[in-house]
């Protein structure tokens, strides 16, 4: 599904990732972990293509697409997803009209018809309900006044919409109780198929207990030092990232 | 170095004679008739108008208040006739105005359409249908309101409505009273064109009244140029503790010249919540005055403005605390593209003793052509120590996080881009107390934004293109 | 206000008294004799002379500015005498063993020593007392490193194509009213080269002194900064106190070339008027700077002094990349009034602009920020970052804000805030609660204020800034 060769990118000039390779299969679900700065951010960005993160070498085909030559609606509209860390807030733009207006270019991709008003509600009313959040958010402004907690909720409801192929979690659990970890965690694994796979970017062990990995990378100096299955993470929760900086350099 | 009065600064000359457009004025001024119990109530405020607009200074770069907006299209009335369009048709009605349950009444071409207007309830009534007590009212508030700024900063415009006020509308809310419609205003300008219309309405809202008014202005063909120069001043008096919801919207068509006004005076805790949105056309000009004049008084104040093709647009608030304790909101937007210009002139005068002020101002565009131009100037002349004063002014382009955001979604970059422009104003139509007026005002919007793409600020392909000059 | 607060805006102007020497002045009065009188004084080359009669040709025509928010009684300009010299530099002194003792012991006594010797380390000045200039310090030493440091006068003569290219060619001579009389009978001022590549080794200075009675000043001052060079140039001016008001109306110019820097700081402490607004200086400014291909203009002004200032130090952001920062702290007490602030006028593509701007208005008086930001439609990518904010410091004074923006490019970033405060009761209790006396507190408020501002300023001049504030502060807190 998703192939990662080799990847080298910059931030502003600065050298983040130095040498990434990874292969997800379908149906996988890899964490990615590892000391701040390590570059675990920068990878969803340089995948989803946002401006300012360039590319310098490397190769990554999405479903057997080079994923360099697609723009960022055209990588979103393949079944590429970022749930972000921090969610911008759009006041002004509805949250209704933002998701129709994405699922219905999501749609039209797949050469499916558009969905009626009618049903496009129900099946909004049905997302946020999964996740628990009040159908009256619809109506507000994209994110505008929501908490850190209603934010990341808001990302899973627009993922099960959007229905996509490869989900990039970045730090979704940051700034979130454990009763919103546990709403945000279900979220993700009813959308588990066997078909769709998940990138689980964090900080902490404390989410692989809710959303369990296949794969466990760690990330440090901008290429992953070591791989293992979710062990590894209670190992690095355990010892710290120190260790594995150190032997990477 | 001694002071004398010899010296080499020029004095203001005599008056200068007047052009071409002043004596047309006056002259139509002149022409009207004014009989019966009008004429006792509006002789002195009429010749007081004639007298101030003859002084003035002519506007021009020179004079501050129209430093960025030329009169110049003014011309084009020098030989105009009063507008004397019949009334509208029901299909008029039913279509281009906004279906509000509401007291509507209809004016066109400056003249009431009872036809297509509803019958006038207690306290609403044309100065020339005024009783006893309608007519002390008038004599007592009309000119009163726009004539308590000091007399530099008065608007040869708003004396140029009063030389020409033949009628008016007087809209009365006793003490206590809370309106349960809102009152909806339609002015219509017809198709004829080289002709101008005076609109003059007076507000009064007695202590602890309520009310909600709606100001539309509106052309009555709008795929046909109408010409007509229109003049509209509403006088607003607001009473101890009374409530007014006030809403100016003027979406004329393109080649209207329009000079309205609106001035408030607000007397201890009175309310206003105040909303204003405005197309540019050939020549546009707006002045809202608002006075604080008793204690404990507040305004919230939003307003919208968006030109393009080669129209114009123009804003002149100002805010005067003159006494203590008041507070006022103020947040304008606007977005200017193709060859229009907008002008947005916010000013905040807090006088000497106007103690515990509190007052903000913000004001923010985005500008989508190069040869476009924006003109901002948030003024503040403060006077007293104890004050919260703050004001802001922004140009930018739209946010590349939130454009980033939308098409990590799938949602194509000009989508992405139309959906943050209309946003961008959408945000100030929440403050709309109406909602069948927001949900009106919303569509209007969604369709101005996708049936023309100037309004939509898309700056990276303006540079790609080398449009930079 | 408070009584405690109230009785600290009041200090006495130190730079009050008056030099008894002996001048040569010339008599009240302005025709084209008077613009000859100082040419011949001057022993001015032709040119000179036409481009000064030029000037006044012009300033005839003109109408004294009135929009400003100051008012003053009308000037009579014949009442003025136009030219003032000391005796003692009729023969001009060769060396500063000559300069009159009593000059000397005048500048010890605002605390400029003139002796190099004795002079704050690093510091090259010129000073100019009345018309004209009567003593440059460390000029071979620059002249060394090729950077010329010199009265006006001497380089209108030595560097006839220097001036001749530059004069006038940022602020024109009918550029405004005030910097037209300028053009025509400015008597002294500064010149600067620093050539090519050259970071000019010491900080420049001119002192600016008024003595006479009845005598205005008209200096200029030309800056040229060639390709790659640095300069820092500091001026100040004080003036003696009297019933009359004089006026001051001076030019700069500055001409930053490709890649050059010029950071010009002012500390204007020229004599306010009395408590009762009784006196001062007139302070009508015209300061103006052209920034070419990467170079960077920085005004950073210190506005204490003054009964009315008239003054918008400005950058003309022609050059792609080009900087311009301007950074104010106007103080007004009694009846002063300011007008000031700059305009940043945005030419170049990717050019940048900073203002912040810092007002403290107490007593009666009145300070307005009235600033410029324009984008012209080649600005490609022009950035704009304004602050204005305003103290108060009692009910009886005026703080202003009359920012322009005016933007024809799409691309252009511009963001203007301003704020008011106050120094509260509250916040002079709590001072006062931890131990410090009013006084205290209110300059510690004040200098927090400024604090963005006096970061600016050359280090030993941010020192001599907050004591200026705490002086001209006096009797002031409310």
């Amino acid at each position: 599904m998703l192939e990662i060769h080799e990847l080298f990118a910059k931030v502003e000039g600065k050298q983040i990732l130095n040498g990434l390779n990874l292969s997800i299969k379908p149906g996988e679900v890899h964490a990615i972990m590892g000391p701040n700065g390590a570059g675990k951010s920068t990878l969803g960005n340089v995948l989803t293509g946002r401006a300012g993160y360039d590319v310098v070498s490397g190769e990554v085909t999405f479903n057997g697409k080079n994923l360099f030559e697609l723009e960022v609606e055209e990588r979103a509209r393949e079944g590429l997803f970022l749930a972000f860390q921090y969610p911008v807030e759009i006041p002004g733009v509805s949250n209704m009209e933002f998701l129709k207006a994405s699922v219905d270019a999501r749609r039209k991709h797949l050469g499916l018809p558009d969905l009626s008003s009618f049903d496009f509600m129900k099946l909004a009313r049905e997302c946020s309900q999964k996740v628990s959040l009040d159908p009256a958010f619809l109506k507000r402004g994209v994110n505008e006044g929501f908490s850190g907690g209603e934010k990341k909720r808001n990302e899973i409801m627009q993922m099960m919409l959007l229905e996509p192929g490869l989900c990039i979690l970045d730090e979704t659990d940051s700034g979130l109780d454990i009763d919103a970890l546990q709403v945000v965690s279900a979220g993700v694994n009813a959308m588990r198929d066997g078909a769709r796979s998940f990138i689980v970017v964090t900080h902490y062990q404390r989410l692989l207990d809710f959303i369990v990995p296949d794969y466990v990378h760690v990330l440090a100096n901008g290429k992953i030092v070591r791989t293992g299955d979710k062990e590894l993470a209670k190992e690095l929760e355990a010892k710290g990232y120190g260790w594995l900086e150190q032997e990477s350099v | 170095m001694s002071a004398s009065m010899t010296s080499n600064r020029q004095h203001t000359a005599a008056a200068a004679p007047l052009n071409a457009f002043q004596q047309q004025a006056l002259a139509l001024a002149a022409q009207q008739s004014v009989v019966g119990d009008n004429e006792r109530l509006l002789s002195d405020l009429r010749k007081q108008g004639a007298q101030e607009f003859e002084l003035a200074t002519w506007p021009g770069r020179k004079i501050e208040q129209w430093k960025y907006t030329s009169v110049q299209v003014l011309k084009d009335y020098e030989s105009a006739v009063w507008a004397n369009g019949s009334g509208v048709s029901g299909e008029f009605v039913s279509e281009r105005l906004i279906p509000l349950h509401a007291t509507r009444l209809v004016f066109v071409d400056g003249v009431l359409d009872s036809a297509a207007s509803d019958e006038m309830p207690d306290g609403i009534c044309l100065f020339s249908q005024a009783d006893e007590l309608a007519a002390e009212l008038i004599r007592s508030n009309l000119g009163k309101v726009s004539g308590s700024v000091s007399a530099a900063r008065r608007n040869l415009f708003a004396s140029l409505n009063s030389a020409w006020t033949q009628d008016g509308l007087l809209i009365h809310v006793g003490r206590n009273v809370v309106l349960e419609k809102p009152v909806y205003l339609v002015y219509v300008s017809s198709t004829q064109s080289n002709v101008v219309t005076n609109h003059r309405t007076l507000v009064v809202l007695e202590q602890s009244a309520n009310a909600r008014i709606i100001e539309h202005f509106v052309s009555e063909d709008n795929s046909v140029a109408c010409s007509s120069f229109v003049n509209s001043l509403t006088e607003i008096q607001l009473g101890q503790n009374a409530h007014l919801h006030h809403t100016r919207i003027n979406l004329e068509h393109e080649s209207a010249a329009h000079i309205g006004a609106v001035h408030v005076n607000l007397m201890r805790d009175a309310v206003l919540k105040g909303f204003t949105l405005s197309e540019g056309s050939k020549l546009k000009r707006l002045d809202y005055q608002l006075n604080h004049c008793g204690q404990g008084a507040s305004l919230n104040f939003d307003g919208v403005y968006l030109a393009r093709h080669n129209q114009l647009v123009d804003y002149h608030t100002c805010i005067e605390h003159r006494v203590p304790n008041c507070t006022s909101q103020q947040v304008f937007r606007g977005i200017v593209g193709d060859k229009a210009k907008a002008v947005f002139n916010g000013r905040i005068h807090i006088f000497e003793d106007a103690q515990k002020t509190l007052a903000e101002m913000s004001n923010r565009n985005l500008l989508t052509s190069n040869t476009a131009e924006i003109n901002t100037k948030p003024e503040l002349e403060i006077y007293a120590d104890d004050v919260k004063c703050a004001h802001g002014a922004t140009i930018s382009q739209l946010d590349e996080t939130a454009l980033y955001y939308l098409q990590s979604r799938g949602i194509s970059p000009s989508q992405a881009r139309m959906m943050l422009s209309f946003g961008f104003i959408n945000e100030l139509l929440s403050s709309v107390p109406d909602e069948t007026l927001q949900d009106w005002l919303e569509s209007w919007l969604r369709d101005r934004f996708s049936e023309d793409r100037s309004l939509v600020s898309d700056v990276r392909s303006l540079s790609a293109s080398g449009a930079g000059n | 206000m408070s009584e405690q607060v109230e009785s600290l805006i009041r200090k006495e102007y130190a730079a009050g008294f008056h030099s008894a020497i002996e001048s040569d002045t010339l008599a009240p009065g302005l025709d084209e004799d008077t613009v000859r009188f100082i040419s011949a004084q001057k022993q001015e080359p032709e040119w000179m002379l036409d481009w000064r009669l030029k000037a006044f040709r012009a300033w005839q025509e003109m109408a004294e500015p009135t929009w400003a928010h100051v008012h003053y009684p009308e000037i009579d300009f014949k009442s003025i005498s136009y030219y003032s010299a000391p005796k003692s530099m009729k023969d001009r002194p060769k060396s500063l063993d000559e300069v009159d003792p009593e000059l000397i012991a005048t500048y010890e006594k605002l605390g400029i020593p003139l002796h190099e010797q004795a002079a704050l380390a690093g510091v090259a000045m010129d000073v100019v007392f009345d018309s004209v200039s009567v003593v440059t310090t460390f000029r071979e030493k620059l002249r060394e490193v090729g950077v010329i440091f010199c009265p006006i006068s001497d380089a209108i003569r030595e560097y006839p194509e220097l001036v001749k290219k530059y004069l006038g060619s940022v602020v024109p001579q009918k550029d405004n009213f005030y910097a037209a009389l300028n053009s025509a009978v400015f008597s002294d001022g500064s010149f600067v080269y620093i050539p090519k590549g050259v970071r000019c080794p010491m900080e420049l200075s001119t002192y600016f002194r008024i003595n006479e009675l009845n005598t205005g000043q008209f200096e200029r001052t030309l800056i040229i900064a060639d390709e790659g060079s640095h300069v820092s140039y500091l001026e100040g001016c004080t003036a003696p106190m009297r019933d009359e008001n004089q006026l001051h109306a001076a030019v700069v110019e500055l001409v930053a070339l490709d890649d050059a820097q010029i950071k010009y700081s002012t500390v204007q402490n020229w004599y306010p008027g009395d408590k009762e607004g009784k006196g001062g200086i007139y302070n009508f400014v015209t300061k103006r700077g052209v920034a070419h291909k990467n170079a960077r203009i920085s005004w950073t002004q210190v506005e204490t002094g003054s009964a009315v200032t008239w003054k918008y130090p400005s950058c003309i952001l022609k050059g792609d990349n080009s900087v311009g920062e301007f950074y104010s702290v106007a103080l007004t007490n009694n009846f002063q009034q300011a007008d000031t602030g700059t305009k940043m006028i945005h030419l170049g593509k990717n050019t940048r602009s900073t203002i912040i701007a810092k007002g403290i208005s107490a007593g009666r008086s009145n300070s307005a920020y009235r600033g410029l930001v324009r984008i012209n439609p080649t600005a490609e990518g022009a950035r704009n970052y304004t602050q204005c904010d305003s103290l108060l410091i009692g009910d009886r004074c005026g703080a202003h804000t009359f920012p322009y923006i005016e933007t024809k490019n799409a691309s252009a970033v511009i963001e203007h805030e301003a704020t008011t405060s106050k120094v509260s009761d509250d916040q002079l209790f709590l001072c006062q609660q931890r131990g410090l006396d009013a006084e205290k507190a209110v300059s510690m408020i004040v200098n927090g204020f400024c604090r963005e501002v006096f970061k600016e300023l050359p280090m030993e001049f941010a020192v001599e800034a907050g004591k200026l504030l705490e002086v001209s502060l006096e009797g002031s807190v409310g």
